[in-house]
């Protein structure tokens, strides 16, 4: 019963986060709600019993990628877009387009024959870790590289321009 | 009682339509990178659902695990685009990047 009341009170916060996201206009405000998803989401995870994972998705996301997300508000919003909310035509085609998706994909879920049982209560830290370093070898190296890939690359991407480039640039312009 | 993992899979999909919508209908290049961690986000609760309902023991938990690494890492580099992008075209709506456009 408990864990019922939890499931609706984490599932609303996510789903709720995600309506009022579509309706706002404000970036900042949708930086807000992403948080809010988050946590919810962790606070599913905790549920479910995987509270590693759970840890993980705060430090991680609402930590870091949410945190990151907010600096890239603030360093491009000088000039927000102008129109954040879509025309009536092209509400009408997504809320369409949403509700068959969703449909289907509900339908084939309750049509499925999942099985049913609990698994025994085996995810502390310490077993994902041995998961990691055993069966899941491979992938944990490629997630290393990439990592590495993915930080030089961003680095090298958003490096101010160099300045023997833009030194005659400004003698130019400036009379 | 116990809950089974239709619960889990149905919110999941939820989520994953409202990360669609908002990635499909949103001009601003970072409230789409909002969507997708919606999305991503709908994926890894898949995962963690099975992981819990004896479906693949603790590998759904590792993978989880990946998604996320994937999902910073992804962020990080959107950034950098996007504000590679806004130097350029001095503004994140995304229907002003056009130039390739035939």
């Amino acid at each position: 019963m408990l864990e019922m009341t939890m499931f609706f009170l984490f599932a609303f916060l996510s789903v709720a986060a995600g309506v009022a996201i579509l309706l706002s206009t404000n970036i900042v405000r949708m930086a807000f709600w992403l948080i809010t998803m988050l946590v919810a989401v962790a606070g599913l995870y905790f549920l479910m019993g995987a509270y590693f994972l759970g840890v993980i998705q705060i430090l991680v996301y609402v930590g870091g990628v949410a945190v990151l997300l907010v600096f890239g508000v603030m360093l491009t919003s000088r000039r927000l877009a102008p129109t954040l909310r879509p025309g009536r035509g092209e509400a009408v085609w997504l809320t369409l387009v949403g509700a068959v998706l969703l449909v289907g994909l509900v339908l084939s879920t309750l049509q499925a024959h999942w099985q049913q049982q609990v698994a025994p209560a085996a995810n502390s830290a310490a077993d994902i870790g041995r998961s990691l370093l055993g069966d899941f070898l491979g992938p944990f190296e490629l997630a290393s590289v990439l990592l590495l890939v993915a930080m030089l690359g961003a680095a090298y991407l958003a490096r101010p321009k160099t300045p023997t480039q833009g030194l005659p640039h400004t003698k130019g312009t400036t009379p | 009682m116990m809950m089974g993992v239709t619960p889990y899979l149905i919110l999941s999909a939820i989520l994953l339509v409202l990360g669609l919508v908002i990635v499909i209908s949103k001009r601003n290049a970072i409230a789409m990178l909002i969507g997708v961690e919606f999305i991503l986000n709908a994926a890894t609760l898949n995962l963690v659902a099975f992981s819990r309902h004896g479906i693949g023991a603790l590998s759904g938990q590792t993978a989880a695990l990946f998604v996320i690494v994937l999902a910073a890492a992804e962020a990080v580099v959107a950034l950098a685009i996007f504000l590679n992008f806004y130097h350029t075209i001095a503004t994140v709506d995304i229907d002003q990047g056009d130039q390739l456009k035939g």
